[in-house]
């Protein structure tokens, strides 16, 4: 029972509508590669129409009260915010394959510069955090699975249960009032670049990507070892293993293999959710990452950054989802048929 | 999914799981309603003499930084903090369930057009989303919950959706469609029945998922101006005093909890099939 705004739809559908129809045929290579040029378009198209809908004009915001209606024309004239909606898009949408987002309506710093500055803090926290959960609930997941029925599998069940209703910003207190707080061991917040100072680097990281992992964690432990099961009693299994294959041979080479498909989905949609949570996570651990400059930019009214920012956690969202599908292409069986 | 079931799928409603949970849920809409009323002390009142206090009689769940009785604020908070909640599954209900079965009945364009929106909504964040609607639209708590209520819709555009396929080439409804009944009216008669408990399910999960959500955002500082509390606001300003107070965040952290299980535990009592 994972809280929903952790949990895939297609994981809710699936458990709300009982299977009435059979799963999707894995995409081919074209179709992994092209939806997600389409869904980008129309993605692109929500996050500048969101600025579109603004009420308040920017440029009267910046200016003040004391602008006259020049100053205001001029400076729409300058964000080219006097063209027809469709040519701005247009605009917007090339300029940010550019790497172009636009100016700041407030410092007119480039927001690429703004979020590129911030990125590599959410990147490499997020990155550490999938890595803990694919080490953590890839051993959990297996284990479990190895010993069904047994002591560690219902543990490992429990657990999973359990951390899939806690919502991430608990786990991160959590974390902090442990470790921090009673412990001592680790610093409640703040953080170093990577490329600074690795270990201290790693002493910031660490809570925050533990924080970020567990739920993903637990998903795949309980993906994993619902599909290790069932691949396990399979007769190909039996099968190698009266050939005389190695037990570790027969686990990684052959019913991992067909048994990875489940986790592998649970970790493409567990990056927008890690990106998603990392929201809440650099709140609580005073993080400098994209969330700040998004919830700054909310509270100025600053659409270029908005956009920007929006723009950047989808494409990156596409990216990694696109990822996964041409790695489960690749990996599993039934994908390379 | 079992026709009998489905066509009386609140039954279970009398298992002990979903007794406590419906219990549960009486007591959060009664605070929601009436929570402000029957809170012991004004939820606003400071008392610096008081501050940071551990629980007492007076106080059952101790005092915040500036002496206010969290009790009082907790039971004050409950209706920003639903009501909120149920505006987005509304939002969601109204945006996903009428387009799920759109792409259905209305052919293949829109079919095509509906499924790639759906898409691209789904690689939105829920939380990022929202932050950057209200940075367009204003910071209110509406304009927040109306985000996310948008991004719930692929959820029960999905629900409806995979619930009416199977339909479409039910032998009933294309009996009714050779006698000539009308799309609205095979829609309104034979397809609405059987999707309402599948949408029913997603409804109450999507609404714990949406607690959470309130939370996580009145949590960031948004949709609610201080000093009016809501249970991620509460959460919010503890976490400053972790120091003196490492206990205090277990108590708005433990209301938003049991209220997201009681939903869960009350969508697995009214799925149709059987609570898995």
């Amino acid at each position: 029972m994972t809280t929903l705004l952790s949990r895939p739809p297609e994981a809710i559908s699936k458990s709300a509508a009982p299977a009435e129809r059979p799963p999707r045929k894995p995409r081919g290579w074209i179709g992994t590669v092209a939806t997600p040029v389409v869904v980008f378009v129309f993605s692109s198209m929500l996050t500048f129409g969101l600025g579109a809908l603004s009420p308040s004009n920017p440029a009267a915001a910046v200016l003040g009260e004391t602008a006259t209606p020049a100053d205001i024309a001029r400076m729409n004239h300058e964000f080219g915010l006097d063209r027809p909606l469709p040519v701005q898009y247009l605009d917007w949408l090339f300029s940010a394959l550019q790497g172009d987002l636009g100016r700041s309506y407030f410092t007119t710093i480039p927001v690429a510069d703004s979020i590129f500055a911030a990125l590599p803090v959410d990147l490499a926290i997020a990155g550490l955090a999938i890595l803990l959960a694919v080490l953590i609930g890839g051993a959990a997941g297996i284990a479990a699975a190895l010993r069904q029925g047994g002591r560690l599998d219902r543990a490992v069940t429990a657990v999973a249960a359990a951390l899939g209703t806690l919502p991430p910003f608990v786990v991160g207190i959590g974390l902090i009032v442990v470790f921090s707080v009673l412990l001592k061991a680790l610093p409640a917040g703040g953080y170093v670049a990577l490329d600074q100072d690795p270990v201290q680097w790693l002493r910031f990281a660490i809570l925050p990507s533990l924080a970020l992992s567990l739920d993903i964690a637990a998903s795949i432990a309980r993906q994993l070892r619902t599909s290790l099961v069932g691949q396990l009693g399979e007769n190909y299994v039996t099968g190698a293993v009266v050939r005389g294959l190695g037990a570790r041979r027969v686990l990684f080479r052959h019913a991992l293999r067909n048994a990875i498909g489940p986790a592998l989905t649970v970790l493409g949609i567990g990056v927008p959710m890690v990106l998603g949570g990392a929201v809440v996570t650099e709140k609580i651990f005073n993080l400098p990452g994209l969330a700040q400059l998004a919830l700054q930019a909310s509270g100025q009214h600053d659409i270029p950054l908005i956009q920007g920012t929006l723009l950047v956690t989808v494409t990156v969202v596409l990216g990694c989802n696109t990822l996964v599908n041409l790695a489960l292409l690749r990996l599993t069986p039934q994908g390379r048929r | 999914m079992s026709t009998l079931t489905a066509a009386r799928p609140f039954t279970k409603l009398r298992l002990p799981s979903a007794r406590v949970a419906v219990a549960v849920l009486a007591v959060v809409a009664f605070l929601a309603v009436a929570g402000g009323a029957v809170a012991p002390h004004d939820p606003l009142l400071q008392d610096p003499d008081l501050a940071l206090r551990g629980p007492s009689l007076a106080h059952p769940f101790g005092t915040d930084y500036l002496g206010r009785d969290v009790f009082s604020r907790l039971l004050a908070g409950t209706g920003t903090t639903v009501l909120a909640a149920l505006e987005s599954v509304g939002v969601g209900l109204a945006l996903g369930v009428l387009p799920g079965l759109a792409s259905l009945w209305l052919g293949r364009a829109v079919e095509w057009v509906l499924l790639r929106a759906v898409d691209a909504v789904m690689t939105l964040p829920f939380i990022v989303f929202a932050i950057a609607v209200t940075g367009v639209l204003g910071n209110g708590l509406t304009q927040a919950m109306v985000a996310i209520g948008v991004l719930f819709a692929p959820l029960f555009f999905r629900v409806t959706r995979a619930a009416g396929l199977s339909l479409t080439r039910a032998q009933y409804v294309e009996a009714a469609e050779l006698f000539g009944a009308s799309r609205w009216r095979i829609l309104r008669t034979h397809v609405w029945g059987k999707v309402v408990p599948t949408v029913a399910v997603t409804a109450a999960q999507a609404t714990g998922g949406a607690l959470l959500a309130v939370s996580s955002l009145t949590f960031l500082g948004i949709g609610v101006q201080p000093p009016a509390p809501t249970w991620g606001g509460i959460l919010a300003s503890d976490l400053g005093f972790l120091a003196q107070q490492p206990w205090a965040p277990v108590i708005p952290a433990a209301f938003i909890m049991v209220a997201v299980a009681a939903l869960n535990a009350l969508a697995d009592a009214i799925r149709p099939g059987g609570a898995r």
